[in-house]
């Protein structure tokens, strides 16, 4: 009985704090989500409406930025798979002299700050920046490209921003995968490719997986480099919820979209996760 | 043996994606010497001149002491509770483990920016709007996962032995915590602080809802002064932020072994 008393004496102030301040503050985004909003006078009082979340899926414009989130969350998701392997297999195969450099140079982009690495990014993807300041030097264009503002400066700078996220997941699958197997499949006279494709990649499927589910719920809910990268115009779901609650003021609408992300990103989690567990029961 | 090396293909591209890693930062470093009033790489002349700006620079000054304090704060808070949680749930002292690990970690599953509406509105509603407190309540929710996650992951590793022997020769509980269990777990810890210090210094999707005009911070600062135009200062400044980011990971490195814990 003791320990029980220990125990809830231990754990009161983080639960009262994180109760006070998160869970009670979610909640009560509920109600402003289905309350109205009228431009010029604010939430109205006492007046009840499922619009906000309707328009959702009906509104052209918020069509056309949820899918836009979408879209890019499988694009990220996808090159960053794509450019991840590579490197996750050279630190966990090549030469073990190296491992560590190469894994502090995966790590130190991590740890350094987004803003930082967006604003690398706009120094880089401007009209007059360093890439089209480049091509154009070299004579392989004469007018700069648009590399910014749009979906290509979106997919470059959260590709960068999420790939080491990508690559610890697959270092760690890859450690998990004896170096026999491979060994074993090429004395059976399996090609390299070949043991690859049908020895190394399947038994990396559960670190592929769960960095694609990080990956792709990062995207989704980026704000910082979308908001940087893409400016006002091109909008995805957090950045149009950052405009909501700040330049609209209509929180209704931005409290919607804002529950319509977060259960989005809460169901994305669980079903992976019912769906590793149970591959890994059948395996 | 040399057989089942990654071949000159694979090595390549996985040396290129490295550099394409390290691109912007270089970027950054090299356009915070130029001596131009805008961006240019290669720079023209080399100057310091940017970074004795910023560096006597009020606005800037502030930032980034409300950044440190923020960070530091957040990082001490959430270890003393978060430790004190985690223990508790790891010695099964209280039932329902599973479902309050889940609670504990509940911040990191749910958006940042969903988060920082909530309590946007929240502090609005309760009128503690642009209060430091706010901010620092804010950091320390967003920071405990990763201090929970490092605390449950050391102490899963402890032998519970060691804690008996210490109960039996007459130490009380948070003797033998201190003086037994504490060394012990003390390398995750030293990474999850930092995993903790980090996000706290550089959150935007959550701070920015919450920070009132006084007490902005970096990471803010740069954010916004970058929707007005890319200037050399914010340069300046990002190289700084470079410098300390690396001198901390190495550092850590030497003092923990860091990359084992990512």
């Amino acid at each position: 009985m003791k320990s029980l008393r220990t125990g809830a004496l231990l754990l009161s102030p983080l639960l009262f704090v994180l109760v006070a301040a998160f869970v009670v503050p979610l909640l009560l985004l509920v109600p402003t989500s289905f309350q109205e909003y009228r431009p010029g006078h604010g939430i109205v009082p006492d007046a009840w409406t499922i619009a906000n979340y309707a328009r959702i899926f009906t509104d052209d414009f918020y069509l056309e930025v949820v899918l836009r989130t979408l879209g890019l969350g499988v694009a990220v998701t996808f090159s960053c798979l794509l450019l991840g392997y590579p490197v996750a297999y050279l630190i966990v195969r090549g030469n073990p002299r190296w491992r560590l450099a190469l894994t502090l140079l995966v790590i130190f982009p991590l740890m350094l700050n987004l803003v930082v690495r967006s604003f690398g990014w706009i120094v880089l993807l401007t009209n007059r920046g360093v890439v089209n300041n480049l091509l154009i030097d070299i004579g392989l264009i004469e007018k700069p490209l648009k590399l910014m503002f749009n979906m290509t400066g979106l997919m470059i700078g959260l590709t960068h921003i999420y790939l080491p996220f990508m690559v610890l997941m697959l270092v760690a699958a890859l450690q998990n995968v004896p170096r026999d197997v491979e060994a074993a499949a090429a004395t059976l006279g399996s090609s390299r490719l070949h043991a690859f494709r049908s020895v190394t990649l399947p038994l990396t499927a559960p670190g592929i997986i769960s960095g694609s589910i990080l990956v792709f719920v990062l995207t989704i809910s980026a704000l910082v480099t979308p908001r940087m990268l893409g400016g006002p115009t091109y909008q995805v779901m957090a950045t149009l919820i950052y405009d909501e609650y700040m330049q609209l003021l209509d929180w209704p609408s931005g409290s919607a979209l804002s529950f319509a992300l977060a259960i989005s990103t809460i169901l994305i989690i669980w079903i992976s996760s019912r769906m590793t567990k149970r591959w890994a029961g059948l395996a | 043996m040399n057989e089942q090396r990654p071949g000159f293909a694979v090595s390549s591209l996985a040396l290129l994606v490295i550099l394409f890693l390290q691109i912007p930062v270089v970027v950054v470093m090299l356009a915070s010497f130029s001596e131009t009033s805008y961006l240019t790489i290669p720079p023209q002349g080399w100057t310091l001149k940017w970074f004795s700006a910023v560096l006597t620079d009020r606005i800037y000054l502030s930032a980034i002491w409300n950044s440190l304090i923020l960070a530091v704060g957040s990082t001490l808070i959430s270890l003393v509770l978060g430790v004190a949680a985690s223990y508790a749930i790891f010695r099964k002292m209280v039932p329902g483990s599973e479902a309050l690990t889940s609670l504990l970690m509940a911040p990191l599953i749910i958006p940042s920016v969903v988060i920082g509406v909530a309590l946007l509105q929240y502090f609005t509603l309760v009128g503690m709007r642009g209060s430091f407190w706010v901010l620092l309540i804010a950091h320390v929710i967003i920071t405990v996962p990763y201090i929970v996650r490092s605390a449950l992951a050391s102490l899963s590793g402890l032998d519970l032995s060691v804690e008996e022997a210490a109960r039996v020769l007459g130490a009380g509980g948070f003797t033998t915590f201190r003086l037994v269990t504490l060394p012990l777990i003390k390398p995750g810890l030293v990474a999850g602080a930092l995993f903790s210090f980090v996000t706290s210094m550089e959150n935007v999707p959550v701070t920015i809802f919450l920070a009132g005009p006084r007490d902005t911070t970096l990471p803010i600062l740069i954010f916004t002064s970058v929707e007005m135009g890319v200037n050399p200062s914010v340069a300046a400044v990002s190289t700084l932020l470079i410098i300390a980011t690396a001198i901390v990971l190495l550092v850590a490195e030497r003092w923990t072994g860091f990359h084992r814990f990512v």
